[in-house]
């Protein structure tokens, strides 16, 4: 059980013109018993920001802290942490049983310790056919299973695991990511989890941590993260298909706020939105959810919209399509139920909830926020 | 096996026909001499009186292994393989794994290293015989600017036995450390992160990863040495002439003096083949290892 502190660490790799800034003094506090997801694109510094709390990499600046503790220079091996790689990193010459004994034996524990932790996390894992095996006469699956397996016999303070998931094919990962759920809040002990995949961060984690070129963007609970995302970037990045974003002025008529865009017009009644009147008559980028259009008006504040249909993406539960904004407007999707039947170049009106309607500054691409009457 | 095709068969002919001149060449050179050797091996042929007319069976070989000076080869020649590869290995594993964890200059290194290797081995010999000579050596002028009193490198028995030894290490211990490190720098990485955070001292990560990891390598890299070591003669040829009396007299050169100096090829040959049976059967061992090697 460990709460990790990371108080403006930074991470630079090489010196003097080839320096690279992976990691950009970053502030963060993961609660003890937390599920914390690193989320961001790939090369955003994650795995460099994992590697430095297991002690793999030498922090550049800044302070690490593992319950309070100043850990900077602590050797791994006393941090008592255990990490799940990517690629495993499973010891080649060991028998899954060695693998998951030999932090054990590192430790000092009796022999009867050991088999029971090892017979208990393989029964957990369903791994015990396995257990005289190699790394290589293992699957992809089961090599992550027996890392996993490694990992959960040290009962370390804090489990890392740098995208555990991201090589097994699309079923495996759905049913590892529900078990690595399960076993969370079995175990309660300290996870962080780093992922570029928005379904494992929104479905996994307690709290998302979003990097993007080795800074944090935003930190939050998953649902907060959707419904307030604080810049175009976040917004551009959870959910699939993402936010749309596209550009428009605000404009004040009389008691009301209409967001002009190319191909459209959308009023937003001022008292929902008692943050925007004072960026009135200002340019702002306009953010909309996919699932934000319907084809009957939802919300207090429903605006509808005149679009073209492009494409039809028919999933089976639900239909994407992507519409044109207008007659030259920007490209728009939309997610609707499976039920409607579109075709491409259909003219079709769809009801934006206006009181979801997000807006960002585009100098600085932060949100703009709503104000207090949010609270529809 | 399906019956071939007549495609497959034509691509077989002209498989043949590609390989043929070098099968022949191959056969002239190699093959021949050893199914000769072996052939003289059975008869009583001597440089004096050379002819095929006595059949000896297995008479020299007989000769050969109740041969008391052959035996004492044989024994001098396990001593030397022995004392050569296990410094060498030992040496060449410390070196490599010291450039495995060098960043800068690694090539400045190898050229050095590989210096030695690329040295004719009379050259060797001869450069070594100069350097240490009892009277106008360097050596022993060095060890007298401090006191030490000379030392005749080559002319005592028991020294001359490991000043061989020596200057064998110094010709080839970089082809240890250049095989080892090719094994040492091909290690996958994660398997020491993962050893790190389980807990595991340098000490630890050698002994549990590095070592067990480099099994194979280390495995081939002994037998080729072995086998090379077992076949030793330029060297003593230039520098001793298995001498003095016979503390260096190694295999090969005494079957090449009981050749060329008896005369007696019929025994030379038996012992040639009986040499030629050790190495083939180290080869094969070679070359199971490498198979197993890349199975796992
Ligand atoms: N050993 C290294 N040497 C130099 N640059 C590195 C090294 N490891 C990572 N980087 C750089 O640091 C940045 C962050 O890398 P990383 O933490 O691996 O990203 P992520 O895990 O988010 O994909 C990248 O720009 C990457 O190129
Ligand atoms: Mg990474």
């Amino acid at each position: 059980m460990a709460s990790i502190e990371l108080n403006s660490v930074s991470r630079i790799y090489g010196s003097g013109a080839s320096a690279v800034h992976a990691v950009k003094g970053i502030d963060l506090k993961i609660e003890d018993g937390e599920f914390m997801i690193f989320l961001g694109p790939s090369g955003c510094g994650k795995s460099t920001t994992l590697r430095m709390i297991a002690g793999l990499e030498p922090v550049s600046g800044g302070d690490l802290l593992i319950d309070g503790a100043r850990v900077n220079d602590v050797d791994p091996a006393e941090r008592d942490l255990a990490i799940v790689f990517q690629n495993y990193a499973l010891y080649p010459h060991m028998t899954v049983r060695a693998n998951m004994a030999f932090g054990l034996k590192l430790r000092g524990l009796p022999r009867s310790e050991i088999d029971t932790r090892i017979a208990d996390v393989a029964r957990v894992l369903s791994v015990e056919p396995l257990l005289n095996r190699r790394p290589a006469q293992l699957s992809g699956g089961q090599r992550q299973r027996v890392a996993l397996g490694r990992a959960l016999v040290r009962e370390p303070r804090a489990f890392l695991l740098d995208e555990p998931l991201s090589n097994l094919d699309a079923k495996l990962r759905s049913v590892m990511r529900t078990e690595l759920v399960k076993l969370h809040r079995k175990l309660g002990t300290t996870m962080v989890h780093v992922t570029h995949d928005q379904v494992e961060a929104m479905t996994m984690g307690t709290r998302i941590c979003i990097m993007r070129g080795g800074e944090i963007v935003q930190v939050g609970r998953p649902q907060e993260v959707y419904r307030n995302p604080a810049d175009t970037f976040v917004a551009g990045f959870l959910a699939t298909p993402p936010m749309n974003l596209f550009p428009g002025r605000l404009e004040a008529r009389g008691d009301s706020l209409v967001l002009v865009a190319e191909g459209a017009e959308i009023p937003v009644p001022a008292a929902t939105a008692p943050g925007w009147g004072g960026h009135a008559g200002r340019e702002v980028i306009i953010g909309l959810r996919p699932e934000h259009l319907a084809e009957a008006p939802e919300g207090p504040a429903p605006a509808a919209l005149q679009l073209s249909v492009e494409t039809v993406e028919a999933l089976g539960p639900e239909t994407i399509l992507n519409l044109r904004l207008g007659r030259n407007g920007p490209e728009i999707a939309a997610r609707l139920p499976a039920d409607g039947d579109w075709e491409a170049g259909q003219p079709v009106t769809l009801h934006a909830d206006t009181a979801r309607l997000h807006l960002f500054d585009p100098a600085t691409t932060r949100s703009i926020p709503r104000g207090a009457a949010h609270a529809l | 096996m399906t019956a071939a095709t007549p495609m497959e068969m034509r691509d077989r002919r002209f498989g043949w026909m590609l390989t043929a001149p070098g099968l022949a060449l191959l056969a002239a050179v190699v093959l021949f001499p050893i199914l000769w050797a072996g052939t003289t091996s059975f008869f009583d042929y001597t440089l004096i009186m050379p002819g095929y007319d006595n059949f000896a069976g297995f008479g020299n070989y007989a000769k050969a292994a109740g041969d008391g000076e052959f035996l004492h080869a044989a024994w001098i020649t396990v001593l030397f393989v022995l004392a050569v590869v296990s410094i060498q290995f030992a040496i060449g594993l410390l070196v490599a794994l010291m450039l495995n964890d060098t960043e800068r200059g690694k090539g400045v290194y190898y050229l050095i290293l590989l210096c030695p290797l690329l040295i004719n081995p009379v050259v060797v010999g001869l450069m070594w015989r100069m350097i240490l000579h009892p009277t106008l050596g360097i050596v022993n002028w060095l060890l007298s600017t401090v006191g030490i009193e000379p030392v005749n490198w080559l002319g005592a028995p028991d020294m001359a036995f490991w000043t061989v030894v020596l200057v064998d290490i110094w010709h080839q211990v970089s082809f240890m450390v250049v095989l080892l490190l090719a094994g040492l720098s091909s290690l996958p990485a994660e398997p020491y992160e993962a050893a790190r955070v389980d807990g595991a001292s340098a000490l630890q990560r050698f002994w549990h990863i590095t070592l067990p990891m480099m099994k194979p390598v280390i495995a081939i890299t002994l037998l080729i040495r072995m086998i090379f070591a077992i076949k030793t003669y330029d060297i003593i040829y230039i520098m001793t002439r298995g001498g003095p009396g016979t503390a260096t007299d190694l295999i090969s050169y005494f079957i090449y003096r009981r050749a060329f100096v008896s005369l007696d090829l019929g025994e030379a040959c038996a012992m040639a083949a009986m040499l030629l049976i050790v190495i083939a059967g180290m080869t094969a061992l070679l070359w199971r290892t490498m198979r197993t090697a890349q199975d796992d």
